[in-house]
């Protein structure tokens, strides 16, 4: 509960991603049925864009800097690498958001692109990416040169674009 | 929308294409005129008829909409020739739906059908429309169809999805039997509820259902012995064998289809399973599993853990405990994996037992377990067993932060203990070596609380002194250190020592506290804001304990020193949440409600945390004078409810395609969890009453409201129902501050002796039985305000004809049912409640009757003399004819509002007191009692219609205007001193009362010492140690500011408190001027 003090969707958001991808939704309970953190995300895009996607990633105060985060994340990038065969997995996160980048690259990410005024038309997004099993060659995953603006994302991907971010906090 | 578009109803996509657009962009003007040119041309195509009435809905004109539609559907019904295409049925569904007409929807789609008996397309919106409506069983008929045309496996799921809907509403219903009062016939109290539950039955099973309904209403005149009767008929068809048979359907449907195409969805397998599960196969599960169609299941783990549930639900524990150890070995942190891995060691199915989606968001601490069938022997083999396990796992665990393994070591300490009761000294020396591996985390306290809890008292103070001993050899990291230490508070909190501590004491950890707070700051200098702090929980701790001083001394001092504390930590870093809440509650224990709502709204509670997260502030608000803020917060809740019980199918429906079919069910279970919650129920009952409390000073408003209402008719219909409602309670108690654990708890309110701890049992069986009376009674009011006014106001209107009778008879009947009912309810029969407010008022029996129920008590008191003006048998009920019980209602209030105003202190001094009550007072049946005022009055008031002069109406009238005259002087008068009272608190000087609650933290020996340590640091921030961030918030703390928002909120609800009296005074003094002016007419 005190999670999702911390990120809030609308119910309709939540229950769009259980109806849709159950398997990228889960939540890590401690004992006593606490809710420990969770993660969210879904599987989609065309041919070698097919990718899976982080929509959130929430650790409760109590349970930080425990690498649960790291857990959720490779719970996910296994279902999409194992299911879905998907060629990488991509997160959206704040350029100003040091910490986070920083955990998303020790575990594995990179930043493949910037996208300009990516949350609510103000700050910019980065796009970070990893690849799986199937991108043998890691093409997914070689940086864009120049900044794209959200028009350009791919469909699909820009629907997280006014409900929020990825977070570690 | 508009990407749909192909040849809708014969019109082709470029005409229609630019009113989509328009309809996109929000032009709904554009899209009008634009779908009116194009009803010019096809003016009876009920596709353009739709577009039409969409674009009126969006307009908001609801009602032209809803014509257009109908006419739409017509022509869809008479034009044979016609084509029924998805796109029209769907537009004219989206309509319909929004103007809450799904049945309309429906039967357009059932016509669509009935004429295309072969379109899929069209049989889908069918089966959508059912969905909407939770039609389960055509839900299923549809799917079956579709699955006859086309052979799909998603379709067949669909109706086994359709069939276990079915299944589990029957165990609804059964449950709600088994919970059923009445039917136990121990009790007639909710003869009402047997209609609603009958109607319910007929809902769920419409021909038996329907039946029992005609004959128990039959019965009503005696329907104890009507329902004894049908008492078996009711159990066969609630609590039958139904639901099996259902379940048998499905498992032959799925079985067959298995047979000739095999399944090719893995959650039609988790379906399969389910069904089976819920039959206790077990065996046939497992065989499923083992065979080709397990291979569906790609994730092993995943495979595993349904096997292992399967094994053990079987009987098979040694199996069971085989794959759960494989579980574990693959996942190494799976808690719940452990848990029933000890569950089939021990062969005890107590683990897999709360599987139900309906359990309170706060679960019991303990992890239930049975040892007792247990030798011995066998207990120390598996206890062997699984230690061998664990320190397999230990020793394989790949990282430090693995938790798992070690509490699983706890775990088999607890069990050891609870086997052997003797075991304690190994279950602490286990927690202390959790302690040494993860003191630092601040999970530690959490993570330990369930093991805890079987140690005796003196076995967990051993413990806590073991740990302080460990104090000294902190960790030399300084994070760590502080970790460890503040573990060490959370303990001792938790397990109560503080509360042997002698204030002395108490004061000196409070400030040992706060030092190592200031100390540790620095450790924080280069962190976000937005990330929590390095000992930030110390202040929370450190308010505890204040809160604590508070209570032993009575000393308003610490009382202030806790706010300062938390607001303190808030200038630091203002997104600390759980100070937020812990102030929430100690202002709104403090009279300033304004302050605990802005916090409450700093939180951000949106979405469902309205459900989970707003007991912390609802309860406060809706005694609190603060209207118009209740009003949004109330608004706000019920309308995130009411839009999900909206869209709620529409994302059951997103599942279906998708072939998530296990979340069909939990969006369906969900939503009636949503649907039963207590909350709701609460708020659908208060948000009216508001509306009434807030025009009750103009009868006029007051009628209009309650017409909207459709005169409490709704209302009397769920008061009768709650008996048989099961409750749902969604509140997380989690995250409130001890010393207020429940809505229904306040230890701040006293008694403050004897409370060695916080309680932490399990109260949802109390709070369920004290809802489900005060929705019973509150859902009563509003027919009962419509019926008091009625009663009084059909006073003499004509009488004289009708041989002196006095009035409605059929308005007397009910007003005196609902008072009967009314009575019961507080424990008494009707002329027993009669005598009790009747001797209060005379001063034969003290107030405290009245015990918690006051208000109940005076509402029955003002209704009952309402009823007393339009009755015939009043003389021989109470004893007393009208003006006594005029007399009766004056008193009553009178005495007991200025008693309660000369007990009270100024609000500065005194926090809480008897505001919340005061405030309730005057807005319930003060105000109940004014309305019936009014109506008299108005009755009395000369109208258009010549009424005869002279004679026995006029004396009546006289009668009346004295007795009338006489309340209204009364209620006046008590109006009158509650406003000053208000005023003379508003007037005092702001300075003086902000020196008051500073200076009470500034007296020697006293409270205060907290506080200083903080001042001290703020005055000189080190800008070196702190940074810029934290040095400048330093400097921005101002305790004076923090004492003026405390005053300007109190201010504020007395001001908003003083404006209620106020108006009602001045309608009053209106009314005695009418009055008066009456009877010098008559005179």
């Amino acid at each position: 509960m005190i999670i999702v003090l911390l990120l809030q969707f609308n119910m309709s958001f939540y229950m769009t991603y259980l109806a849709r991808w159950p398997d990228y939704f889960h939540v890590a309970e401690g004992p006593g049925n606490r809710i420990m953190g969770y993660i969210m995300g879904k599987v989609e895009g065309q041919g070698e864009s097919w990718h899976g996607h982080v929509t959130a990633v929430t650790v409760a105060p109590e349970y930080r800097r425990q690498q649960l985060a790291k857990k959720l994340m490779n719970l996910l990038e296994d279902i999409s690498d194992k299911i879905d065969k998907a060629y990488f997995v991509d997160l959206f996160v704040r350029a100003s958001n040091t910490p986070a980048i920083k955990m998303y690259e020790k575990l594995g990410y990179v930043i493949y692109r910037r996208v300009l005024r990516y949350y609510s038309g103000e700050e910019d997004g980065l796009d970070m990416r990893k690849a799986l099993s199937r991108d043998v060659e890691k093409k997914s995953i070689i940086p864009l040169k120049r900044p794209v603006t959200p028009d350009e994302l791919e469909d699909g991907i820009s629907e997280s674009f006014s409900q929020g971010s990825t977070s570690i906090y | 929308m508009a990407s749909k578009l192909g040849l809708a109803g014969g019109i082709p996509e470029r005409r229609v294409r630019p009113i989509w657009d328009a309809i996109d962009s929000r032009q709904f003007k554009n899209a009008l005129k634009l779908s009116t040119t194009l009803l010019s041309k096809h003016p009876h195509s009920p596709y353009a008829l739709a577009l039409k009435a969409l674009i009126l809905e969006r307009m908001g004109k609801p009602d032209e909409a809803l014509s257009v539609c109908l006419n739409a559907k017509e022509l869809l019904y008479k034009n044979e020739s016609l084509l029924m295409d998805d796109l029209t049925l769907s537009t004219l569904q989206i309509v319909f739906q929004r103007l809450d007409h799904l049945e309309l929807a429906t039967s357009c789609y059932e016509h669509a059908c009935g004429k295309f008996p072969n379109n899929l397309e069209l049989m889908m919106g069918l089966f959508n429309c059912y969905v909407r409506e939770y039609s389960f069983v055509k839900q299923q008929q549809t799917a079956i169809k579709m699955y006859k045309l086309v052979g799909e496996e998603r379709f067949l799921l669909w109706a086994v999805c359709s069939i276990q809907l079915q299944a589990l509403r029957n165990q609804q219903s059964a449950m709600e039997y088994e919970h059923f009062p009445c039917l136990e016939l121990k009790t007639n109290c909710h003869l009402f509820s047997v209609v609603g539950l009958l109607q319910k039955l007929a809902v769920t099973i419409p021909k038996i259902g329907s039946n029992l309904l005609m004959v128990a209403l039959a019965q009503q005149s005696d329907l104890v012995s009507g329902l004894k009767m049908l008492q078996p008929f009711c159990k066969e068809v609630l609590c039958g064998n139904g639901g099996e048979k259902l379940l048998l359907l499905a498992e032959g449907l799925l079985k067959k289809h298995v047979a000739s195409h095999g399944l090719h969805e893995p959650e039609a397998l988790i379906v399969y399973f389910s069904i089976l599960e819920q039959q206790a196969k077990y065996g046939d599960a497992l065989d499923i599993l083992g065979g080709k169609l397990g291979s569906l299941l790609m994730i092993e783990v995943d495979k595993l853990r349904i096997q292992g549930k399967l094994l053990a639900r079987a009987g098979d524990y040694a199996a069971a405990a085989n794959v759960y150890q494989k579980i574990l070995e693959l996942c190494g942190d799976d808690w719940e994996a452990f848990l029933h891995y000890l569950g089939c060691l021990f062969e005890d199915e107590s683990s897999w037992a709360s599987e139900t989606i309906n359990t309170p968001i706060n679960p019991p601490k303990y992890v239930e377990c049975k040892l007792t069938h247990l030798t011995d022997e066998v207990f120390d083999s598996c206890v062997e067993n699984a230690s061998a396990f664990v320190q397999k796992l230990q020793a394989e665990a790949s990282n430090d932060s693995l938790r798992n393994p070690y509490l699983a070591n706890l775990e088999i300490e607890r069990r050891k203990c609870l086997f052997r009761k003797n075991n304690d000294d190994n279950l602490v020396e286990a927690l202390l070596q959790y302690y040494s591996r993860f003191g630092h985390l601040a999970c530690f306290t959490s993570d330990v609380e369930a093991f805890l809890q079987v140690l005796p008292p003196e076995k967990k103070m051993e413990f806590l002194d073991k740990l302080m001993k460990n104090s000294n050899s902190l960790s030399a990291v300084p994070a760590r250190a502080l970790g460890q230490s503040i573990t060490l508070l959370k303990t001792q909190e938790l397990i109560g020592n503080m509360f042997n501590l002698s204030v002395a004491k108490l004061e000196g950890s409070a400030v040992q506290m706060a030092e190592l707070y200031c100390k540790n700051l620095p450790l924080s200098k280069d962190l976000d804001p937005q990330e929590s702090m390095h000992g930030e929980e110390l202040l929370s701790i450190v308010c505890n304990v204040l809160v604590q001083l508070f209570w032993r001394t009575r000393d308003l001092g610490y009382f202030i020193e806790a706010i300062m504390v938390l607001e303190f930590g808030l200038t630091i870093r203002r997104y600390t949440f759980q100070y937020k809440i812990l102030l929430l509650h100690l202002y709104s224990y403090f009279g300033a409600l304004p302050l605990a709502y802005e916090r409450y709204k700093s939180l951000d509670v949106k979405n469902i945390l309205m459900e989970t997260v707003s007991h912390h502030i609802l309860p406060q608000m809706l005694a609190s004078p603060l209207w118009a803020d209740l009003s949004n917060l109330l608004k706000d809740y019920l309308k995130f409810m009411d839009d999900h019980f909206r869209e709620s199918a529409d994302l059951t429906f997103l599942a279906y395609r998708h072939r998530n079919y296990s979340k069909v069910i939990e969006f369906v279970q969900f939503k009636e969890r949503l649907q039963h919650s207590n909350q709701y129920l609460v708020a659908r009952v208060e948000a009216p009453i508001l509306q009434l409390k807030q025009s009750v000073d103009n009868i006029e408003e007051e009628e209009s409201i309650l017409e909207s209402l459709k005169c409490g008719a709704d209302f009397i219909e769920l008061s009768n129902e709650i008996g048989s409602k099961s409750l749902t309670f969604n509140e997380d108690f989690r995250s409130r501050p001890w010393w207020t654990p429940t809505t229904e708890k306040n230890y701040l309110l006293g008694p403050f002796e004897g409370i060695s701890y916080c309680p932490k049992e399990n109260l949802t069986k109390e709070r369920e039985e004290n809802v489900r009376g005060f929705i019973e009674r509150k859902s009563l009011l509003p027919r009962m305000i419509y019926l008091s006014i009625q009663s009084a106001s059909v006073l003499y209107k004509d009488n004289s004809e009708i041989n002196g009778s006095l009035a409605d008879p059929k308005i007397s009947t009910e007003l005196k049912a609902l008072l009967e009912r009314y009575a019961k309810m507080l424990g008494f029969s009707l002329n027993d409640a009669i005598d009790v407010v009747v001797g209060v008022s005379r001063g034969l029996k003290p107030y405290e009757v009245f015990g918690s129920d006051v208000i109940d008590w005076l509402n029955f008191a003002v209704f009952f003399n309402a009823w007393s003006l339009n009755s015939h048998d009043s003389g021989q009920q109470g004893g007393e004819r009208t003006p006594g019980s005029w007399h009766v209602v004056n008193s009553l209030l009178e005495n007991y509002i200025l008693g309660k105003l000369r007990s009270m202190g100024p609000l500065i001094e005194s926090p809480q007191g008897d505001l919340p009550i005061l405030v309730k007072l005057v807005t319930e049946p003060l105000a109940w009692h004014g309305l019936v005022i009014q109506a008299c009055v108005r009755t009395c008031l000369p109208s258009g219609k010549k009424k005869k002069k002279g004679g026995s109406t006029d004396q009546s009238i006289s009668l009346l205007s004295n007795a009338v005259r006489d309340a209204i002087q009364s209620l006046c008068s008590v109006l009158e001193e509650v406003a000053k009272w208000s005023q003379d608190q508003i007037k005092s000087p702001e300075d003086n009362k902000i020196d008051l609650l500073v200076s009470s933290l500034k007296r020697n020996g006293e409270a205060g010492k907290v506080f200083n340590i903080l001042e001290t640091l703020a005055s000189s921030p080190n800008e070196t140690e702190l940074g810029d961030r934290i040095s400048q918030a330093l400097r921005s703390w101002s305790p004076v500011d923090v004492g003026r928002k405390i005053v300007t909120g109190q201010c504020r609800v007395l001001s908003e408190f003083w404006r209620i009296c106020e108006s009602k005074i001045k309608s009053l003094k209106t009314l005695k001027q009418q009055i008066a002016q009456r009877v010098l007419m008559i005179l």
